[in-house]
């Protein structure tokens, strides 16, 4: 007990002295206004409540009310306020809340009437169903009911208020129980069990037997029980009983609970997934947008969580929450670096995981009535499946096997659900489908459902392999018939024999004589990866060529050709053919590869000219591309669904993304860099705009000591964030690796001078200034060491970024727009040491603008290097424009600071300048100026 | 008090008066159907179903047996079937087809005395596993019933040779979250509590509270055993948190005296767990909500794992009746109806009002 707890209760024990009087009764001058007033003890007041209420010292009904009024003041939830209630009744309540709970409860009888009509009559599974139930426990197993012999001892007898009864007494053996006692507690110390909640809980639950009711039921119970694990903050526990539900039958609610379930253990990957499903079943619900919004504020992207946000507020402008939220994102993006417009991605195909799973929770039919992402109903699923995927996969014929003989029903199932992402590509499905027979099957019937007028082929939801009579676009049952027993062979891998029944249906559709060039064409093209299977690349070759005499530009053909053209070593006309495959689909990624490796084996085969022995790459027309969304060049036309689509792209490139990014920024964690930076240069391919990943990969080269890389992406990245201290901090790093401590130093100042506290820095600027007087002390110039990697740097660079180059293709920008194009062209013309060239930049810029152009930029280097080239190249020409830039350079940021750390060759360099200055005559400026001038200059 | 609209309400919405005296009463799933069990004067048993229409219980059916029934339960049975198990005087256990009700589906000689209490698990999608029934008995044994099982029972607890019987007053399942895991918790007169694990057949942790044991109820029974509550003679009840088990000090409670005589019976809200409905030998009903505290478990001075219990919150308390109410069950279909049976010989239709705002 502190001093002040003991004081308190001595003065109120001095203020109320004797709260009791000698009875332990409450004394009768307590029972007054004044003094219940004052009285702090809960206690105290609930005795004198009690005598109040006992009407022992008379009744004071005002009183009683003005004690009770006071205790409730002090201790709301005092049992001494408890008082026995009659049971309300209709009477007791307003009449509108009573006719609402009669008519709700007239409402559930009528319900449950219907409900239990449905349940009477019997499931067709009922009574069979029973293969999941466990067996019957082993017969009648005596378990004793002490918990072991030594705590049956400890416990029975004392447990017992009194013994019963004398014979009770006569049993009891003090000394036997005391030795038991202790021999027990000497014993046993178990470990503490811990039910943490969600072990073992299944996430599956079997429901095959049960009536549609049934699983609602269940599915409901599921979901309550994963409320109140939420409310008691097992969220773990949560999600395994919001799975549970959501595979019994998945609703939006139990979606969006999961969702922030998910939140709540940070696994913001998955809460994402779950809101997209919801917004996928229910585009505008607030509640997954705003849980959304949350997701994307955590995972980085803002200006998601902003759109989400808005979004909300568009439907209810007055949620303040939502409201509330947004002001603090857009509070946090402006204090960020300014948003890029968000266009020209890359759209690389990498969702793979993300739709497996999405397939998995889709894919069993629980609920195929959910219309998911506006996919025409009629279609059945399979068929749905199909159509999406026809035109996406075939270059899965280049590398299939065909081994797969569920390849149909699975990719059924799975397809379907995966149209809801506007029929983007995705990997998985290729592999799915890398048997080109049901492909084929499907792409023929595509092409009626979405062109010919017949009714949609009947071909859906009988898998193609299977039903050998299954009508295939144009072709007579005969042919079909062919052409399917073709395609389950090749899918079986008999590769010959499916050669044959193509090779029959050819035949048999010449002689018929129909005019169908589609159909020939897959023909064709099925044949052709027959050959292609069977190594015979010269007759794949063939039929490909006629396939595209007959359906130009179609993808498969193209890619079998290509990939014969390729394992026949005649790789001019593959990269031809992958060329044109990718002006077709531009998201074919084994043609990406092809072109990747291709274009090499070329550049080694016929060096540098190697393009001019290339055959014409045909231009693909418009109609005949796919999958150039992000390319539309008609925004005017299809806004609205050009829009959709690049939003669509980007929230997937946005996802993949930050997936990317929380990948690196794990490996970071774990101290594996290699493999961090392999994720952050994947992550720069998709957003090469993102500050922070370029100074989170500098770090990463920091750490593998690669330090000409990581001062590259904090150029980067103070080139997108000119205040980025980490930037700062993290060039610093690099360029005391690269034994630059001068620039080192001055980075290290900008931290600082941005944010004085930040120790580290401190530190690292004693060391580095240390180091820098050690190195020039002994007299060489350790810019001299200094291997200098620009180039490379800049070259690796603008892999990553896709913004255009000002010095591509070696010349340099001579008329730089900003501070950043100006920063590139002084950099560039440095690297290669051509001082003329940054004489001709600082000649074509106006003098005024130098200290903005050149902003943070300044450091001993490049501070060097300018006042070379005003000496060695611009004073000759225009001593006029030297003056006036050396006057204006001096008011440019950090000059002083870099001024003082200028090494002895440089500041050589400036006396020399100032010498050969003051010896020109010129009108723009007199000896005397030259003189204060010099005085800047030179300390 | 300050927002008594706030509050939920209790509201009685049906009485009946019955000709027996009623000992427990029980909704029919999936329905606005209730059974009542009870005893004539003459000595037999009763069984009657009673559908709640439009502001009244209307008499389906009824069904007289030879012997007083003690206490029932849908917990065994499919959502189609909706056989009710009982309990009788005679120590006998029945399941019964309502619709057919003659002759018994299952019918065991389950104990020499009367059976006081039964539950059951594994039916109406509660729980994964075997359907099974557990019965305590006033002849000390606790015995758990598998339907698909003739007359032997598939676990029995009972005192070793020498002990003591005990008259065992309530019994209750809970942990059957999987198929392997369950747990049957027996309370007995002299305020002994015993979880019996039926997985490992063996007696998982024990305590006494005092006095004699009315009522234990797990707050779910088909999720890891989470609170357990037990009520007693003397009128407190216990809430354990049934979460960390220390290897001494068992789990943590919390125990709230809240009725001023011997509370019968507890029963859990099925669309919450949290909330929980004491009902007391004065004929009042009590509506607690329990409240977790900010981390349920902790360290104790040897830096094992001790559980940490929450507070409990009286919602509402009302009085119906001068005698005890000896039944009380929650709707499972719809939130906030209940019915409870009391030795006035009546039984009432509750609406608890704005439970989904506690």
């Amino acid at each position: 007990m502190s001093v002040s707890e003991v004081s308190s209760l001595l003065n109120r024990d001095n203020t109320f002295s004797a709260t009791l009087d000698h009875d332990g009764k409450v004394p009768v001058e307590h029972l007054d206004y004044g003094y219940i007033e004052k009285c702090k003890n809960v206690k105290h007041l609930e005795k004198i409540l009690r005598v109040l209420r006992s009407g022992e010292e008379g009744v004071y009904p005002h009183l009683n009310q003005f004690c009770e009024d006071r205790v409730k003041s002090l201790d709301p939830t005092s049992r001494a306020l408890r008082k026995e209630q009659p049971v309300a009744t209709a009477a007791s309540l307003p009449t509108e809340e009573w006719s609402q709970i009669r008519e709700d409860l007239q409402r559930w009888q009528e319900e449950s009437k219907d409900l239990e009509a449905l349940m009477l009559q019997p499931s067709i599974f009922h009574g069979i169903g029973n293969e999941n139930v466990p067996p019957v426990r082993g017969t009648n197993i005596s378990v004793p009911l002490g918990q072991n012999p030594a705590s049956k001892a400890k416990n029975k007898p004392p447990k017992r208020a009194l013994p019963l009864d004398y014979k009770d007494w006569d049993k009891y053996d003090v000394d036997k129980e005391c030795e038991m006692i202790d021999g027990s507690e000497s014993k046993k110390d178990p470990a503490p069990v811990i039910n943490s909640g969600h072990v073992k809980i299944r996430t599956r639950v079997d429901v095959t037997t049960l009536t549609e009711k049934e699983k609602l039921l269940m599915a409901s119970r599921e979901k309550d029980k994963g409320n109140e694990a939420f409310r008691a903050k097992g969220y773990e526990e949560a999600v395994a009983y919001y799975t549970r539900s959501l595979s019994i039958v998945p609703t939006v609610a139990v979606f969006n609970n999961r969702a922030q379930a998910e939140i709540k253990l940070q696994r913001w990957h998955r809460a994402l997934q779950d809101c997209q499903r919801v917004l996928e079943l229910e585009p505008i619900n607030l509640k997954a947008l705003l849980r959304r919004a949350t997701v994307f504020q955590h995972q980085g992207s803002l200006p998601l969580a902003a759109e989400d946000l808005r979004a909300v507020l568009r439907v209810e402008p007055h949620n303040t929450a939502a409201a509330k939220h947004l002001t603090e994102v857009d509070k946090k993006i402006r204090e960020g670096q300014p948003e890029l417009p968000i266009k020209g991605r890359k759209i690389l195909i990498q969702d793979i995981e993300e739709d497996e799973e999405e397939a998995e929770e889709h894919a069993r039919p629980v609920d195929p009535r959910q219309p998911v992402g506006g996919v025409d109903s009629v279609v059945s699923p399979v068929e749905r499946g199909d159509m999406g995927n026809a035109q996406k996969k075939p270059y899965g014929g280049g590398r299939g096997d065909g081994a797969s003989p569920h390849s149909d029903a699975s990719n059924g199932s799975h397809g379907h659900h995966r149209r809801g992402r506007g029929g983007s590509w995705d990997k998985h499905k290729a592999a799915a489908h890398e048997s080109p027979g049901p492909g084929k099957a499907a792409n023929g019937t595509g092409k009626r459902g979405s062109t010919a007028s017949e009714p949609g082929a009947a071909k859906g939801g009988r898998p193609a392999g299977v039903d050998l009579d299954a009508p295939c676009g144009a072709l007579p049952p005969p042919l079909a018939r062919l052409k399917n027993e073709g395609n389950l062979l090749f899918k079986n891998g008999q590769f010959s024999d499916a050669l044959g029944k193509y090779s029959q249906a050819i035949a048999g559709f010449t002689e018929s004589g129909i005019d169908s060039p589609e159909d020939l064409c897959i023909l064709y093209s099925n044949r052709a990866a027959c050959y292609l299977k069977d190594g015979n690349s010269q007759e794949c070759i063939q039929d490909c060529s006629k396939a595209l005499e007959l359906q130009p530009f179609s993808l498969k053909p193209l890619l079998r050709r290509a990939t014969a053209y390729d394992s026949m070593e005649r790789y001019r006309p593959a990269y031809a053919d992958y060329k044109t495959v990718l002006q077709v689909d531009n998201s074919v990624q084994a043609a990406h590869s092809s072109v990747n490796r291709i274009t090499r084996l070329l550049i080694e085969q016929d060096g540098p000219e190697w393009r001019e022995k290339l055959p014409d790459i045909p231009l693909v027309p418009m109609a005949a591309q796919q999958h150039r969304r992000e390319e539309i060049p008609t925004p005017e036309v299809l806004q609205a669904r050009a829009e959709k689509a690049a939003q669509d792209t980007a929230r997937r490139s946005e996802l993949r993304f930050t997936a990317l990014k929380q990948e690196g920024n794990e490996f970071v964690k774990k101290g594996q860099f290699q493999d961090a930076l392999g994720k952050y240069t994947e992550c720069l391919k998709l957003k090469p705009e993102e500050c922070t990943v370029y100074t989170n990969r500098a770090l990463c080269y920091l750490k593998v000591e690669k330090f000409a890389e990581a001062k590259q992406d904090c150029d980067a990245a103070l080139g997108l964030e000119p205040t980025n201290k980490k930037a700062f901090y993290r060039r610093a790093l690099a360029n005391k690796g690269l034994k630059d401590y001068l620039a080192s130093s001055s980075d290290l100042q900008e931290v600082l001078q941005q944010d004085p506290g930040v120790q580290e820095a401190e530190k690292e600027l004693e060391e580095v200034t240390a180091l820098l007087r050690q190195s020039l002390a002994s007299g060489a110039s350790p810019r001299k060491k200094v291997p200098i990697t620009e180039v490379d740097g800049d070259q690796d660079r603008s892999v990553a970024d896709s913004a255009p180059r000002p010095q591509e293709g070696g010349a340099i920008n001579m008329q730089p727009a900003d501070a950043y194009e100006f920063g590139h062209s002084l950099n560039a013309a440095r690297s290669r040491g051509d001082a003329a060239a940054c004489a001709d930049l600082l000649s074509s810029v106006d003098p005024e603008r130098l200290p903005r152009l050149l902003s943070n930029q300044l450091d001993g280097h490049v501070m060097a290097f300018v006042l070379e080239a005003l000496d060695e190249h611009l004073l000759a020409r225009d001593p006029g424009r030297v003056y006036r830039l050396l006057q204006s350079l001096h008011t440019a940021e950090r000059f002083t600071v870099v001024l003082m750390l200028l090494e002895t060759a440089e500041r050589r360099r400036v006396t020399q300048l100032f010498e050969h200055l003051s010896s020109v005559q010129s009108d723009d400026f007199t000896k005397d100026d030259v003189q204060n001038m010099a005085n800047i200059y030179i300390i | 008090m300050s927002t008594p609209f706030e509050k939920p309400q209790i509201i009685s919405h049906i009485q009946k008066s019955l000709n027996y005296t009623i000992f427990d009463c029980k909704w029919i799933p999936c329905s606005a159907k209730l059974v009542c069990l009870g005893n004539l004067a003459r000595g037999t048993g009763v069984l009657q179903i009673y559908e709640v229409q439009g502001g009244e219980l209307k008499l389906n059916r009824e069904i007289e047996k030879a012997k007083p029934f003690k206490c029932g339960t849908f917990g065994a049975t499919s959502l189609q079937q909706r056989h009710l198990a009982t309990g009788d005087f005679d120590g006998n256990l029945h399941i019964w087809d309502l619709e057919a009700a003659t002759e018994p589906l299952y019918s065991v000689k389950a104990h020499k005395e009367i059976v006081n209490s039964l539950d059951g698990v594994g039916g109406l999608g509660v729980g994964d596993g075997a359907p099974e029934i557990v019965t305590g008995s006033r002849d000390g044994t606790v015995k758990v019933w598998d339907p698909r099982q003739k007359d032997t029972p598939v676990a029995n607890m009972e005192p070793g040779a020498g002990e003591a019987k005990r008259d065992c007053w309530t019994v209750a399942f809970g942990h059957a979250f999987n198929q392997q895991d369950r747990c049957v918790c027996a309370g007995y007169d002299n305020g002994d509590i015993k979880l019996f694990d039926l997985r490992n057949m063996a007696v998982r942790w024990e305590t006494n509270i005092k006095n004699g044991v009315c009522c234990v109820e797990f707050d779910r029974k088909d999720i890891n055993m989470n609170k357990l509550v037990a009520t007693s003679l003397e009128g407190t009840f216990h809430v354990f948190d049934m979460r960390t088990q220390h290897p001494t000090k068992g789990f943590a409670s919390v125990s709230e005296k809240g009725h001023k005589s011997t509370i019968w019976q507890v029963r859990h809200l099925p669309q919450n767990r949290d909330v929980f409905m004491t009902a007391g030998g004065a004929g009042n009903l009590h509506l607690w909500k329990y409240d977790y505290p900010a981390q349920r478990s902790g360290e104790d001075s040897e830096g094992g794992a001790v559980g940490v219990a929450g507070t409990v919150n009286l919602l509402q308390n009302v009085t119906l009746s001068t005698q005890p109410i000896a039944s009380l069950d929650w709707s499972p279909d719809k939130q906030g109806l209940c019915v409870c049976s009391a030795f006035d010989q009546s039984v009432r239709v509750l609406i608890v009002t704005k439970l989904n705002r506690v």
